[in-house]
């Protein structure tokens, strides 16, 4: 291999470099620099933009730039263009403009403004869309980065400055967009990400994955790998002293697997490296002999009699729970009308745009025993730390999270941090897990596919009377938490609406495909599909229009929801009411273009999602610090939708502190408490209520004994730390013959409208507008609500229409067909903001699933309004439109 | 390691059971584990130490679970090891002797504290 010398600037610095022919700038930036604002997501294929750097003033994709052919170069990274302490001007305007939420595409996107502004400082949408196109983003729907282009050619221009735009600090603090805590670190590249993290002397580790999705694992021959260069050493299952279960809810995934492999790309081995690509070469070296299974690829076939059990010690279908509301099939008889549907949602990976990813190393702790430090993505309470400790057999061990790139759910399950844990204590040696975008793909959990059969019947005044639903679920190879998916489908199975009879029946089943946990929305976003569609047809079938027909059965306080539970709240009309004349007018837009081959329609879809499921509960401490300001103690991950903002604006609006006097603890085992994960819509209601009351607990204490100061306090011999907890009323479980019993004590309701656009040639599909009407009580902070409208709008959309995880075939973005902004869409929010009884403070709750939860099926109500066909199969792709208007025709 | 063999029936995956403790209806999580720590009681100590082999809790016995008990109201989670070690001067194997199935698995099941919570 050749390597050649060159010098290049990088943000004003010449530096030397001997690279062989394989370096890459963004390795030489990260790795050798250590300029670690450019990010690597997509496996260095150039399809993220994430690690855009300015080269010679054009914004180049380092990842693809070979460093032996930049002699002379000149080059700026998201580090050279300001700091936290002095930032640049589009540092600012992402800042201010809500642009920033995970932040990992944040750096790469800013680099590509600036090429953009550098030769036009007044670009339009198009414009921006043309020079961002090669920058994906999963959180923000693309919405606010256009605007934060904008602002940024508006200061760039001299029209306004950043201090126009930015919020009082001394004013207001909820209700207010403030810009997030860690935003401007984002910002300027300084937040550090897990791969951020550089240990020195660390071990780089590779794994050694099935190639088979089911196989019993006969031999495993390290002889060939050992001899390759940089080789440290190997892991198998048996190396592992604990129960090597990474345990959510069921005991049946190995870290490592033992005598076989149950889904494509299980972890079979561990090779340690001098580096991550000798690690990687060596992985390809070791040889594993299988002996081949038959593979379930459906429940069907998972069911069938005779089918090979996938785990010996629980059948394939391993889980199921009836829902029995009145009397259905009564009902169903008697109805005027009567709709019956198949549906079917397909599996699908939340995308976090940042890769797995975890560093791990032991410690002496402060009595001199050995810790086990294990950085990865997400704190996700301290379950996380609980399945480790069980998995490794060792009990020290502290869960730090670094900043994280997104995770939609994905990371209420430990993935890499059991594999870099094991390796740490094995090795005895620090080690760095950062597994390809491929890989990561492949140990993480999915989306659940659902199987739904239904029926919806109403009376002859337009009343619905009755449901029935039959669902089937893939749960892929592990089990996960797939009966909490059932369990949250069926407490939120009747949505919006007041249904007296209700059948319905559930089973969860294994197969040999990915396996399914968390992914926003988690159960409802699949069930709700099928029941708003089913809700449209009916509307039709009835001849009332799909918004007064949803008005007409809505839910009203006094009425029970599936559960039997009774609500006191329901402002789901509010929502209605309030989308109404952007629905008239958007019908009337498209009665415009209802002829020829380009057509359009508009389709709404509702959603009422629970928040505070039944025995949920929040811990939150709070500590006045001895310069007056307070210091937030809590496991509160923040992966992007503003949970560092919600605990900073509410501790300031309770205690009336300057947002700056606001410290958060959040991200370390050993000193926060343990509050749940960061899942389930459940942050603002739970998390943030334990604050309030730890909060008003210290307001307490401070007003009772006269103190201005921490100093009065401590004078006062009261103590400066208290903790508060939020407890849902209800709890226990659904009974198991009846669906009957506990249900999630608050909703936030939505009504979404589709406007598309359908090629009837090509079957394709473009969404010219979304439009979201939401109540989930006072807002916090508007921007980064809006953040999340439109990022779960954009998401929805995806899994609508494009997005799909095909095992061995979805390989990285281009086949994932991740949302680009070239797919982006205008939205609107339309939000209503009546105060919950039991919500935080004024009586916010959570917003962060719902924004998805009706897309899919306000996209395919409006598909079906431009061309007279329902498709009931996500995605609804180009060819299965086609399809569909060939069998009409 | 896990002492299976000295608990009672279990919830089934993910699902929390109500069973009679003491002649109290309390909540369990699927491994056990009080779902409401206010729920316990002395009494209910002593069975559930009964169900992990210990026949008589001792004072030793009540020195960890009393710890543990305020250390997770005052803090919010279970108390360390080392934190553990602090509080009752006692050396972690003499702990771990005084528990068979362990400080995690007995001693915190014992003293009513909650698993951390999944997904919910």
């Amino acid at each position: 291999m050749g390597v050649k010398k060159i010098k290049l600037t990088v943000n004003g610095k010449t530096h030397q470099v001997v690279a062989d022919e394989d370096l890459t700038l963004l390795d030489l930036l990260r790795d050798e620099l250590h300029l670690t604002g450019a990010k690597q997501s997509c496996d260095k294929k150039g399809q993220c933009g994430a690690c855009t750097v300015i080269m010679n003033g054009r914004a180049v994709r380092s990842c693809l730039m070979k460093v032996s052919k930049l002699d002379g170069a000149d080059v700026i990274t998201v580090e050279g263009l300001g700091t936290p302490e002095n930032p640049h001007l589009i540092q600012e305007a992402f800042v201010l403009a809500g642009a920033i939420q995970c932040g990992f595409c944040t750096p790469g996107m800013i680099m590509a403004t600036k090429a953009l502004l550098d030769k036009n400082n007044n670009p339009d949408t198009e414009e921006i869309k043309k020079a961002l196109r090669g920058n994906l983003c999963r959180c923000t729907g693309y919405a606010k980065i256009i605007d934060a282009v904008k602002l940024a050619g508006r200061f760039l221009r001299g029209e306004i400055t950043p201090d126009d735009v930015r919020p009082n600090p001394d004013g207001p603090k909820v209700g207010v967009s403030h810009p997030r805590p860690t935003a401007m670190e984002k910002a300027c590249g300084t937040a550090r990400y897990t791969a951020d993290y550089l240990v020195p002397g660390a071990l780089e580790l590779a794994v050694v994955h099935s190639p088979h999705e089911h196989a019993i694992i006969k031999k495993i021959d390290f002889s060939e790998a050992e001899k390759m260069p940089g080789v440290v050493g190997f892991m198998t299952a048996k190396d592992i002293k604990g129960t090597n279960r990474l345990v959510l809810n069921t005991n049946d995934r190995p870290l490592l697997c033992e005598d076989k492999v149950r889904s494509y790309g299980d972890p079979v081995a561990i090779v340690a490296a001098r580096t991550r690509k000798e690690a990687r070469e060596a992985a390809k070296a070791v040889k594993v002999e299988y002996e081949v299974l038959p593979a379930l690829h459906s429940p069907e076939e998972a069911m069938a009699e005779g089918a090979i059990q996938i785990h010996p010690d629980r059948p394939n279908l391993c889980f199921t729970h009836p829902q029995i509301k009145g009397d259905a099939q009564k009902a169903l008889a008697e109805a005027a009308a009567v709709v019956e549907a198949h549906f079917k949602t397909q599996i699908n990976h939340q995308a976090p745009l940042e890769p797995e990813a975890s560093v791990a190393y032991l410690e002496e702790d402060e009595d001199g025993d050995v810790q086990l430090v294990v950085v990865g993505r997400s704190i996700n309470i301290h379950k996380h730390l609980s399945a480790l400790q069980d998995a490794l057999g060792y009990e020290n061990i502290r869960y730090e999270e670094a900043v994280s790139g997104g995770q939609f759910g994905m990371k209420v399950e430990i993935t890499s941090e059991g594999i870099a844990g094991a390796a740490a204590l094995h090795f005895k040696q620090p080690v760095r897990y950062i597994p390809s975008l491929e890989e990561s793909m492949w140990i993480t959990p999915k989306r659940h596919p659902y199987d739904m059969k239904v029926k919806l019947a109403a009376d002859s005044e337009g009343k619905i009377t009755a449901y029935d639903i039959d669902f089937t679920v893939d749960n892929g190879a592990y089990h996960s938490n797939g009966d909490t998916i059932i369990n949250r489908s069926l407490r939120m199975l009747s949505g919006s609406y007041n249904i007296p009879n209700v059948n319905a029946f559930a089973r969860l089943v294994y197969t040999n495909n990915p396996w399914g946990s968390s992914a926003r929305g988690a159960g409802p976003p699949q069930t709700n599909f099928a029941l708003e569609c089913a809700v449209n047809m009916l509307a039709e079938k009835m001849g009332i229009d799909p918004l007064e027909f949803r008005l007409k059965n809505s839910l009203q306080p006094g009425q029970s929801k599936s559960t039997g539970t009774v609500v006191t709240e329901w402002p789901f009309p509010v929502v209605c009411e309030s989308l109404k004349p952007h629905y008239e007018r958007a019908k009337r837009e498209a009665a415009k273009y209802k002829e020829g081959t380009i057509v359009r329609g508009v389709g709404i879809a509702a959603g009422s999602f629970g928040i505070g499921s039944p025995g949920d509960k929040a811990i939150v401490s709070i500590e006045l610090d001895p310069d007056d300001g307070v210091t937030v103690y809590a496991a509160v991950a923040d992966p992007g939708e503003g949970n560092e903002s919600m605990l900073t604006q509410l501790a300031a609006e309770v205690l009336n502190l300057p947002l700056k006097k606001v410290r958060l603890v959040t991200r370390d085992t050993d000193r926060t408490t343990a509050t749940g994960p960061a899942a389930g819509s459940r942050m603002t209601y739970m998390c943030g209520g334990a604050l309030v009351e730890a909060a008003k607990q210290l307001k307490a204490a401070m007003e009772e004994c006269g103190a201005t100061c921490y100093d009065d306090l401590v004078k006062a011999g009261k103590p400066t730390r208290y903790t508060g907890t939020k407890v849902t009323l209800q709890s226990g479980p659904l009974d198991k013959q009846t669906g009957q019993g506990s249900a999630y004590e608050s909703e936030v309701h939505c009504l979404q409208m589709a406007e598309v656009e359908v090629n009837k040639e090509t079957g394709e599909v473009t969404i010219l507008k979304m439009t979201t009407a939401v109540d989930s009580g006072p807002v916090i902070n508007r921007l980064n609500y809006e953040g999340q409208l439109e990022g779960g709008a954009d998401m929805g959309a995806g899994f609508a229409l494009r997005e799909q995880y095909i095992a061995k075939e979805t390989k990285d973005w281009v086949t994932f067909k991740f949302p680009t902004i070239k797919t982006a869409f205008p939205m609107e929010a339309i939000i209503t903001e009546t105060p919950r009884e039991r919500g935080t403070l004024y009586g916010s709750t959570g917003v962060g699933e719902m924004t998805m939860v009706p897309t899919a099926p306000a996209i395919i109500s409006a598909i079906y309004d431009a061309i007279g066909v329902w498709i009931c199969d996500l995605p609804a792709t180009p060819e299965k439109i086609k399809a569909a208007l060939q069998n009409k025709a | 390691m896990n002492n299976q063999n000295s608990k009672t029936a279990k919830g089934e995956p993910g699902q929390s059971y109500y069973r009679s403790v003491a002649g109290l209806t309390l909540l369990f999580d699927n491994e056990d584990y009080l779902w409401e720590p206010a729920d316990w009681t002395e009494d209910v100590a002593r069975v559930l130490a009964q169900e992990c082999g210990i026949p008589e809790l001792t004072e030793k016995h009540w020195r960890v679970i009393r710890f543990m008990r305020e250390f997770y109201f005052a803090n919010g989670r279970a108390p360390l090891n080392r934190q553990l070690k602090q509080g009752t001067g006692m050396t972690l194997m003499e702990i771990e002797a005084l528990f068979p199935g362990g400080i995690k698995q007995d001693a915190r099941r014992i003293a009513g504290l909650p698993n951390p919570k999944a997904c919910l």
